[in-house]
Formats: structure tokens, sequence, C-alpha cells
């Protein structure tokens, strides 16, 4: 496996534990969300350009599309908590509410 | 010398000369006093002139179309400005321009102290224009230009009260009737236009079709919208939220006639159509019979002489029915005179008695108004067809003729009994507007000095005595009278008539000084117009909103744009989340659990020997 592909692997795994491990803020975890597409964007974008998979150039166009429809999904969860909280802290959601 | 000019000339000056007042509208001399007095001076020059073509008619016997400017042709068919001076054209313009010059100056003196007395003039002259308009036309296109336009007339001076909701409500009302007539009328000249590619009557009447009973049942619809008859007929009554004048002109002599007008220019379609005479017939005996049982009982003065229109009319569209033009015909004219005149007189006994229409409150004025008293017995006379008066020239020859032709049974014996209560309605208004003791305010109003009023009801009075002579005496023999029959037949209109007058005058002199007991049922099917309008008018709107809420609002807007599958969708979501969820939002704990499962298998798959 080529430098690049290594340190996109790395950037996309560090992204993904900063993901899972975080302290209080619901935000942080939205940010590695964004983090762990880019560097999937830009994986993608490398290995198609390299090897000339010219019909596959739509692919990560479609990724980003969808990409921004989850960021939104998301958010409009954070502003839920927030309004609800004032704040995003994790602790506040042990409320089983409906 | 050729004098046939004289005769087209004539018809078109007599036209035009009706709408110079329209036309002197924006001059001065509409805001003048005296535009009244212009107006019917006009009418009277039109009258007399309107005289020399209808003489000339007479003597010749010819008929006459001026074909003026061609307006558009739509492809095969040329639409032209034409007028179709024939039999009843000839006749019926004279007869209607006397009627409207009589008219218009006891208007002069009814509508004596109204602000707007000059629009009323205008308005006046317009529905005489259109009417003119329907009677000469001679393709199908121009007679639905007069159809629409006495229709717009008569909601504009039916409704001349605005500030009265009666009124409105009366004029919105003949509107919405006179529109479902007008639907007919459409598919007339729709098909007219599929089939036979023309809206000339001279081409419609060439031309030979097998089955024509779609165009005259548009016809026919058309009829009784305009007409009243049974089924869209509580417009009339309703119309005598206007002026007296108005409903002299409009509801008695001239409008309401349109629709029986209509069936008799297109009689020669109806000759050969038997199914379609029989309906006619059925239809008119229906209209007769019911307009004359719900005249029996009405307390407003207009109203009975309204019904009594009603009634006329049916049993013009009987004469129709029994495929006799020419006497329909001939009874529109006499009947004219005197319906007009029978309106007037309720007009002067109104204003006399400071605008009281009830006749429970009226009595003897057999003293106070003696003119309008004359002039009243005449009319009542005239009206249910005694002997060589007005009435009896047209009313007798038609009963006549229905009892020896051969018809529909039934429906000449409804005839026959309407006629009879013709004369019992007649001595109800006879009795309780002029005889006994007063029974209205003492304080006295009573003046019919004026000579407007006399010398205009004078006017009519000398025709509905000598009218009917004069023009059964002068027309061209069309069809052939029955002459010989038995003499019980011969006497049948007579005796009913009497019989209903013996039987009226015992019934009301019996009965005056007796208590009023709990009215029964007969007596409030005939007060209340058989309930027609009280289901019609509420059951049929209620049904239509109602359906067209629950579809249009509730089951597209509501049901299928939101509820189907956006409100269910969620509602769904939220009961079920509710159900079986478990879990207490410890969301870090699940986060580094996930993590670490996913770095141990990695290290395991990856780092085995």
């Amino acid at each position: 496996m080529s430098m690049v592909y290594i340190n996109i692997f790395l950037a996309f795994t560090l992204s993904f534990m900063g993901l899972l491990i975080y302290r209080s803020h619901l935000m942080s975890s939205l940010l590695c969300l964004e983090g762990m597409m880019l560097s999937l964007f830009i994986m993608m974008t490398v290995t198609i350009l390299v090897n000339h998979f010219t019909l596959a150039s739509m692919a990560p166009i479609v990724l980003l599309v969808f990409a921004a429809c989850e960021a939104a999904l998301g958010l409009s969860l954070l502003v839920m908590v927030s309004n609800t909280y004032g704040t995003d802290y994790v602790q506040n959601l042990n409320l089983l509410q409906c | 010398m050729k004098v046939i000019n004289l005769f087209t000339s004539s018809i078109l000056v007599t036209l035009l000369m009706l709408t110079i007042p329209i036309m002197m509208t924006s001059t001065t001399l509409y805001t003048n006093k005296l535009y009244p007095q212009y107006v019917k001076t006009t009418t009277s020059y039109a009258f007399m002139i309107s005289l020399i073509p209808m003489m000339m008619f007479l003597y010749s016997g010819q008929d006459t179309m001026i074909s003026n400017w061609h307006w558009i042709t739509i492809q095969t068919m040329k639409l032209s400005l034409s007028f179709k001076l024939d039999y009843f054209s000839m006749i019926f313009v004279p007869v209607a321009l006397f009627v409207t010059w009589s008219i218009m100056e006891f208007s002069m003196w009814y509508m004596h102290s109204d602000p707007y007395i000059n629009r009323f003039f205008k308005y006046l002259l317009l529905f005489l224009i259109t009417m003119m308009i329907l009677v000469t036309a001679n393709n199908m296109f121009q007679l639905f230009i007069g159809w629409e336009g006495v229709g717009i007339m008569s909601f504009l001076l039916i409704g001349w009260w605005y500030g009265r909701t009666d009124a409105n409500t009366a004029a919105l009302q003949a509107i919405l009737y006179n529109r479902i007539g007008d639907v007919g009328f459409i598919l007339a000249m729709a098909w007219f236009l599929a089939n036979l590619n023309t809206w000339d009557l001279q081409q419609i009447f060439m031309t030979n079709h097998k089955n024509l009973s779609i165009p005259l049942t548009g016809l026919l619809l058309a009829a009784t919208g305009k007409s009243a008859q049974f089924g869209l007929h509580p417009w009339l009554p309703s119309a005598m939220e206007g002026p007296t004048p108005v409903s002299a002109l409009l509801h008695s002599s001239t409008m309401v006639v349109a629709g029986v007008f209509l069936l008799i220019r297109f009689h020669p379609l109806m000759e050969h159509n038997k199914t379609m005479q029989t309906i006619t017939l059925c239809l008119g005996a229906i209209t007769t019979l019911f307009t004359a049982i719900c005249a029996l009982t009405q307390n407003d003065i207009k109203k009975i002489i309204a019904f009594s229109t009603s009634s006329q009319l049916g049993l013009m569209i009987v004469t129709i029915g029994i495929n006799q033009p020419y006497l329909a015909f001939l009874h529109i004219c006499t009947h004219a005179f005197f319906k007009a005149m029978l309106f007037m007189c309720s007009g002067s006994i109104i204003h006399s008695l400071n605008d009281e229409q009830d006749v429970r409150k009226m009595g003897g004025l057999f003293k106070a108004l003696p003119f309008t008293t004359t002039s009243l017995i005449v009319g009542s006379l005239a009206l249910t067809g005694m002997p060589f008066l007005t009435g009896f020239y047209s009313k007798d020859l038609i009963i006549e003729t229905a009892n020896t032709s051969y018809t529909n049974a039934w429906a000449l014996l409804m005839t026959l009994v309407a006629t009879s209560m013709t004369a019992a309605y007649s001595t109800r208004i006879l009795f309780f507007a002029l005889l006994g003791q007063p029974r209205f305010n003492p304080i006295i109003t009573i003046n019919e000095s004026n000579p407007l009023l006399i010398n205009s009801i004078k006017r009519l009075l000398f025709g509905s005595i000598f009218a009917g002579f004069l023009i059964s005496y002068n027309i061209t023999p069309t069809t052939t009278p029955q002459v010989t029959m038995p003499h019980y037949l011969k006497t049948m209109a007579l005796t009913v008539t009497v019989l209903g007058f013996i039987l009226a005058l015992e019934l009301n002199l019996t009965t005056q000084n007796l208590k009023f007991k709990y009215p029964s049922n007969l007596f409030k099917f005939s007060n209340m117009l058989g309930y027609f309008p009280t289901t019609i008018h509420r059951l049929m709107p209620k049904a239509n909103l109602l359906m067209s809420q629950k579809s249009a609002s509730t089951l597209l807007d509501m049901i299928w744009l939101e509820k189907i599958l956006p409100k269910s969708v969620s509602h769904f979501q939220v009961k079920s989340s509710i159900i079986i969820t478990s879990q207490k939002g410890l969301i870090k704990l699940y986060f580094l659990s996930f993590m670490l499962t996913l770095a141990l298998s990695l290290l395991m798959l990856n780092f085995h020997e």
C-alpha cells in the first residue's frame, strides 16, 4: 500500500476514534463525522484519478450529497437538544420521554 | 308609386328612435327633470310610427326580412344583423309599444317621489329595446342577445330598491332560474350549429330533419325558465318585490311571454313532433293548475296577480301543446292589455292606501276610487273571458279548440279546473279590495285624480274592451277554427267561469263573519306555494355544498394530502417507540464499547498465527 493511502486511512481512523471518544459536547462528534466523510472523499477521488476509473467519477459527488444530508440531520438533532437544554452536553440526554 | 320602402324604413325608424334617449344619457338631458316626459313621448311616437308597418303587413300579408350588416363568417356560417318582420313581430311590436307607453305614463305618477326616476326610465327603455331585439330577431344569436338583455334588465329592475334584502334575493332568484333555462337555449343553438350549420331561422325551417327532439327539448327548457313554468316558477311571485310599473311591464305582458314567443317562433319544428307537443301540453297544464291553486290563498294583491300571470302563461303553453301557435300569439297580445291594466290598478290602490299591499287590510274602495274600481272590474272580467271583452277572443277560442281536438284528457281537465279557479281568485281580489267596509287606517290619502294615472289606465281600458275585437277581425286568417261542436262544449268555458264566480262569491260572503280556524292542510299547501320554494331553495344548495365540502376539502386536502402518509408515519413512530424502547441514554458508554470491540476484532483477526 502506498504512502498516500496509509495517510488517508490514518486520517480516517483518527476521525473515527474522535467520533467515538468524546467528553461532553455532542458537537465534537459531529465534527469528527465530517472529518470521516472528508477523508473518504479524498481517498475515493485519488483512487479514481490514479486508476483512471472514469465511469466511477460520479461516485465522489454522490458521496458528497449524502454527506450533506446526514450532516443536516445531525445538526437538526443538535438543535433540538440545544433548544431543550440550552447546551449540548451529552450528560443531559438521560430522560426517556417520548 | 311604390311605397314598399316605407315598410322597412318605418320599422327601422321605430327601433332606432327608441335608442335615442339612451344615447342622450351623457348629455344634460339626462339630469333634467323632464327626462321621463321625453322618454314617454318617444315611446308614443315610436308606437304611432310602428302602426304603419303593421297596417301595411295586414294589408299585404307579406313577410319581410331586413339583413343589414355582415358581422362575422365562421368557416361556413355567416352571422349578420337581420330583422324578421313577419306576422308575429309586426303585430307584437305595436302592442308592446302601446302597453309600454301607458306604463311609462303610469310610472311618471307612481315613481314621482323617487330621486332616481331618470335612471328608472332609462332601465325601462333599455328593457323595451332588448325586448324589441328579441322579437324581431331573425337568427338565434340576435335572439339570444335580446333574451339575455331582458334577463339583465329584469334583474336591475326587480332589485330597484336594493336596500331591501328581499328585493336582492328576488332579483338573484330571477337570474338563477333564467340561467337554468338559458342552458336549454344554448343546447338548441349548439345542436343547430352542429347539425344544420346555421343560426338563421329561414334555413332552420327549410331543412327537413328526422328527429328534432333534442333542440326542441332545449327550447322547451328555455321557455320553462323564462316563462316560469312549473319547476322553474318561483322567481315570478318573488319578482313582485320590484316596483309596480316593473311588474306591469316585465312580469305580465312582455318579458315572461318571451319564452312562449320562442316556442311560437319555432312552431314549424314542433308541428311534426307529437312527443314534444304532449310534453308541452302536460307542462302547461301542470303549471296553470298549480299556480291557480297557489293564487287562491295569497294575501298580497300583487302576488295574486303574479300567479294569475303564471296561470295564463301555462294556458299559452297548453295552446302550443295542442299545435295552435297563432292562438297562443293572440292570447299573448290580448293578455298584455288587461294584465298590465290589472297591475296598474293595483298600483293605484297601493299608493292610495299609503303602500298597503295586503288584501286583508283593504276594503270599501268601491265608492272611494271609482275609476280604479271600474278598470279593476273590467280587467278581471276580461281576464276570466267574459264574452266579447278582450280575453274572450283568445281564451274562449283556446278552450274550444282544446275541447274539440284529439288531446290528452287529463291536461284538458286541468286546464278547465284552472279556468274556473281564475274566476275564483279574481272574485277574491274584487271582494277583498273593493267591497265591504274599509279595513285600513282612517288617515285619508286616497287620491286618484292625477291625469297621468287616469289617462294611462283609460288607454289600457279601451284596449281591454276593444283590442280583442279589433285584432281578431283584422289579422290574416291562419289556422281554421273549429266552428261546429256540441253546445255543451261550446259553453264549457263560460260555464266553468260562472261556476268559479258563484262559488267564490258564496264562500266569501258566507264566511265573512266567521272566526278563522286553524288552517287546514290544503290551505297550507296552497299558501306556502306547494312547499316548492321551501324544499328546493334549502335542500338542493345544502346537498351540493355538503357534497363539495366533503369531497374537495375533507377528502382531498385533509385526508389524501395530510393524513395518509406524513401524519400517519409520525404517529406510528411515536407510538411504537414508546412501546419498544428500553435504552437509558448512556451514549459515551455505547460509543466506547463499540470502538473497543472494533479494535479488539481487528487485532485478533490480523495478528493471529
